[in-house]
């Protein structure tokens, strides 16, 4: 197909204000007899509240308020509430508000934040979902069960399991019965923090006249709107959310984060808007983590290679709370198939409390910790067939006719995964492989992957379009922008749609919910899917209404008439023609009558037929797919074990590339995300429940001489939901790294990592491992 | 404790009466209220803070006030001529450079501390600068693109002047 404006790199609309310093982050806002407020955390992860003194912190200088949470009953949550704003009798990790200063400015509130005595009794500490899992833990919820929580879930009361979610499809277990061959093995993607290089961030205001506002480093005001109304009894209407620029999410920034905490404390002041910010440290200890994910996997396969059987136990160290994180052990249970066909799956997905931050989203939700363990495995199980790897997969992978694990039937307009997988194939391995040198090793890994949204049956995205009386169009959408170029994309999709040139679209600034469309969350990778589906919606009903103004204009039927973005005319005679601006406000005739109505146009989609699970777990769940393959082409130094990602390759069935500069720059981002993860990032814990490396000098993010040279392409196979048929592509590039990594580690010295990050201590372990196994 | 320093920043003479250990990214966002200045951790890693004084990117958040008496201040802010972008900004808005945004004022500010002192740095001095910057969104790649891209521009005007 070819287009007018999708497919061409133009320049995002927010540009010039990010890089001329004027876009408005949250700690930019100031807001008149804003308050400040700082936040104390607990000297234990897990302890009962003894007593509290504050009363040396109010006499500190500048002080307005000090707020503990004792008392405080409500419970929040989007899935289980379970979530509380600031501990009462209990603290269940090192992060989590135990009492609030509210002060002139931030650096008089942590000064009298200091002054705040805490008597605590401590109670054993879990880290590990194992631990915590045993029969004769602690409980860190005795109300597990209690909790209000959506009806597809199933808490285990009197025990430490907030969810377990349990997928059969065929035969289930039984399946391995038909299998000759069986692999398995136990797989661990650590927390990790999406670490977007702005902070959290809230501000929120209770008014006198009863109504609240906030604003947040969110991409959730829907959410934060219906949940700050529940929480304080009053309609939605009256809670406004507004999202500023938001400088990265990449997850953590989704459900509902801070701002139910920072609503608490400023309860307490109403008047008066309250602002707090996260330091980094508080970042990591006091907002969402990512990952936590054990995955115990074993597969079955035929002599052939024709995989028969998955049987699967994702172990998710939850945290401390677990609202944020069921969802994602879900999605990690039901995609652990990866991009294979299996006739028999038992999959198992454990969400465990544990004393750490909640996990929430990560890019990936789930996925690249999943398919980190199926792509190791289906190496391995390459290995024990005697096979080569991508005959293996290609036997397997999902395409037209084949069933995934939730019921799902593909079709060609899923994508071509097989497509994908030859690409990267001929980009990398058609070459020869490099032989091991005095100083280094060499290695290639593959891994191919897929994704889906994991959205909700109601995750809707709205789209107001308005005809400007020039013809010029504003364009309103609930979607946050926090990186990713949505504003582009809108752009583009709206131009294509209604055949006008993008310079001429204006897309909005920032969300407010109180004249935003409805839209459920930014999440999923599906803003360009969905919101993109929701503005030809839109578009095709602006151009009816621009059609029956004309068609009484021009003394004809609507179905009479086409459009082309500058005139309405007449099918069989274009020179008979009114022009678009003219009918924007409805056309004004000679005579000075008016007819017709204002051109301007709400639509909205979701995902299309997305269901609950049934009693199997199985149900249209997953409805939009994105498949992609990657490649690492490492180089390990061998007196330092140090890892060098040289190249990384890339390519996804995107069903159609809208703006070329934009995509590449998601892939690119997203990838070298997961090499991170691959190679330094860890929040690490000490046994007592503290992380020992939060801040960036200890938790290493990837800087600029670490990242590799990249080649990305793309598969156009069209989609039927997404916009000229668009499909998700934000989070696919981190789900490919780690197993690509550590397959090629394999290649290169001939030893298998079942655990992240891959460390040069670890690979210099591995290799005097290896040489003693050898002498002896 | 309070001390009147004094400056110039985007070319105004400002003075400010604060404790002089006061760290400079705050006096520039919480009372001169330019907030282009960003915050992004505790311990001077990241590099969002950058701002050039006297001519020399530098981290604001670990310099205390009292060290920019009389100096020459500029800030993200202090860039652009009106409408007309100065070529890094320029350069790095058309690159792919910028996603969330967060981190640009910083790397902005360390290229114009680099570029315009040195308008032939090598690729390896580019690359050292832009080492010292965390950015989570781009992968690099296009940060690179524009700095190359606005050490042309650099290179051209200074012919052309």
């Amino acid at each position: 197909m070819s287009y007018k404006y999708i497919g061409k790199s133009y320049i995002r609309p927010d540009a010039i204000n990010k890089v001329t310093g004027k876009a408005q982050y949250l700690d930019d806002i100031r807001l008149p007899g804003m308050l400040h407020a700082a936040i104390l955390r607990p000297e234990y992860a897990h302890a009962r509240i003894i007593s509290i003194d504050t009363s040396e912190a109010e006499k500190m200088p500048g002080v307005v308020i000090v707020v503990t949470g004792k008392g405080c009953k409500l419970h929040y949550g989007d899935n289980i509430k379970d979530l509380v704003p600031m501990a009462d009798e209990k603290v269940r990790y090192i992060g989590e508000p135990v009492a609030a200063v509210v002060a002139d400015t931030t650096f008089n509130a942590q000064k009298a934040l200091e002054k705040i005595k805490v008597v605590y009794e401590p109670l054993p500490v879990y880290i590990d979902a194992r631990d915590s899992m045993s029969e004769d833990a602690v409980l860190i919820h005795e109300e597990n069960g209690d909790y209000w929580h959506l009806p597809t879930l199933k808490p285990q009361p009197g025990t430490n399991v907030a969810n377990l979610y349990h997928l059969k499809k065929g035969q289930g277990k039984d399946g391995f019965t038909e299998a000759d061959v069986v692999v398995e093995g136990d797989f661990l993607y650590p927390f990790g923090s999406c670490s977007a290089i702005e902070p959290h961030g809230s501000i929120v205001w209770f008014k006198e006249d009863n109504t609240i506002e906030a604003w947040s480093s969110s991409i959730c005001p829907f959410i934060i709107r219906q949940d700050l109304a529940h929480s304080y009894g009053l309609p939605e209407s009256d809670v406004r959310v507004h999202i500023p620029d938001i400088g990265g999410c990449f997850g953590y920034k989704s459900d509902i984060t801070v701002e139910q905490t920072v609503a608490y404390i400023a309860s307490f002041v109403p008047g008066y808007p309250v602002k707090w910010v996260a330091s980094r440290k508080e970042d990591f200890t006091s907002t969402l983590l990512g990952h936590g994910i054990r995955m115990i996997m074993k597969i079955g396969a035929k002599k052939n290679g024709k995989l028969v059987a998955m049987e699967t136990k994702v172990i998710h160290s939850g945290g401390a709370y677990a609202d944020t994180a069921v969802n994602v052990t879900i999605a990690a249970t039901h995609n652990s198939t990866g991009p294979y066909e299996f006739d028999h799956c038992d999959l198992s997905g454990y969400t465990v409390y544990t004393n750490t931050p909640p996990v929430g989203a990560y890019r990936g939700y789930g996925h690249q910790e999943a398919q980190f363990a199926t792509e190791r495995l289906i190496e391995i199980l390459a290995r024990k067939l005697g096979m080569d790897s991508f005959a293996l997969r290609e036997m397997n992978y999902l395409c037209e006719g084949k069933v995934n694990s939730l019921g799902e039937t593909m079709w060609k307009t899923n994508g071509d995964m097989k497509a994908c997988a030859e690409k990267v194939q001929n980009l990398v391995f058609s070459k020869e492989s490099l032989q091991e040198d005095e100083n280094f090793y060499y290695g290639r890994g593959f891994a191919a992957l897929m994704k889906s949204p994991k959205g909700a049956p109601f995750s809707t995205k709205g789209c107001y379009i308005k005809m400007n009386i020039d013809g010029s169009i504003s364009i309103n959408m609930g979607g946050a922008e926090v990186g990713q170029g949505l504003r582009t994309i809108v752009q583009q999709i709206a131009g294509e749609a209604l055949q006008i040139p993008p310079e001429r679209i204006r897309v909005y600034n920032d969300i407010d919910t109180q004249y935003s469309p409805y839209e459920w969350q930014t999440i999923g990778s599906m803003f360009t899917t969905q919101g993109g589906r929701a503005i030809i919606r839109a578009a095709d009903k602006l151009i009816m209404v621009l059609k029956q103004t004309a068609a009484q204009v021009l003394k004809t039927d609507v179905d009479y008439l086409d459009y082309d973005g500058e005139y309405v005319f007449l099918k069989n005679d274009p020179s008979i023609r009114v022009a678009v601006p003219e009918l924007s406000r409805g056309y004004i005739t000679s005579d000075g009558i008016t007819i017709g109505e204002v051109a301007q146009s709400v639509s909205d989609a979701r995902l299309p037929r997305y269901s609950n699970p049934d009693h199997n777990g199985q149900g249209s769940l997953g409805v939009e797919y994105t498949f992609g393959a990657q490649a690492a082409e490492i180089r390990i130094e061998k007196k330092s074990g140090k890892i060098f990602v040289d190249h990384f390759t890339s390519t996804f069935d995107v069903g159609q590339v809208i703006n070329p500069l934009q995509i590449r720059g998601s892939v690119m981002g997203g990838v070298l995300m997961a090499i991170g993860a691959t190679l330094y990032e860890k929040v690490e814990f000490d046994q007592d429940g503290k992380i020992t490396n939060p801040h960036f000098f200890k938790y290493h993010l990837p800087t600029y001489k670490e990242a590799p040279q990249q080649t990305i392409d793309f598969i156009e196979t069209p989609g039927t939901v997404g916009p000229f048929g668009a499909r998700g592509i934000g989070e696919h590039p981190v789900i490919g790294p780690a197993p690509a990594i550590l397959n090629a580690i394999y290649d290169a010295i001939g030893v298998d990592f079942f655990e992240i990050p891959v460390t040069p201590e670890i690979i210099k372990q591995a290799l005097a491992n290896k040489q003693q196994k050898e002498y002896a | 404790m309070v001390e009147k320093i004094s400056f110039t920043i985007n070319g105004q003479l400002r003075v400010v009466e604060v404790d002089p250990e006061m760290m400079l990214i705050d006096v520039i966002r919480e009372i001169l209220n330019l907030t282009g200045t960003k915050r992004g951790c505790d311990n001077a890693t990241c590099g969002t803070c950058t701002v050039v004084i006297n001519g020399k990117a530098t981290k604001s958040c670990n310099t205390p006030v009292r060290k920019v008496a009389g100096a020459e201040i500029l800030t993200v802010e202090g860039l652009a001529k009106g409408k007309e972008l100065h070529p890094i900004q320029k350069s790095i808005s058309e690159s792919g450079a910028i996603q969330c945004g967060f981190c640009t004022p910083g790397i902005v500010m360390e290229l114009y501390g680099l570029l315009e002192n040195k308008p032939d740095a090598s690729e390896l001095e580019i690359s050292n600068s832009l080492n010292k910057h965390l950015c989570r969104c781009t992968g690099y790649e296009p940060i690179k693109d524009g700095a190359l891209m606005a050490q042309k521009l650099i290179q051209d005007r200074n012919k052309t002047k």
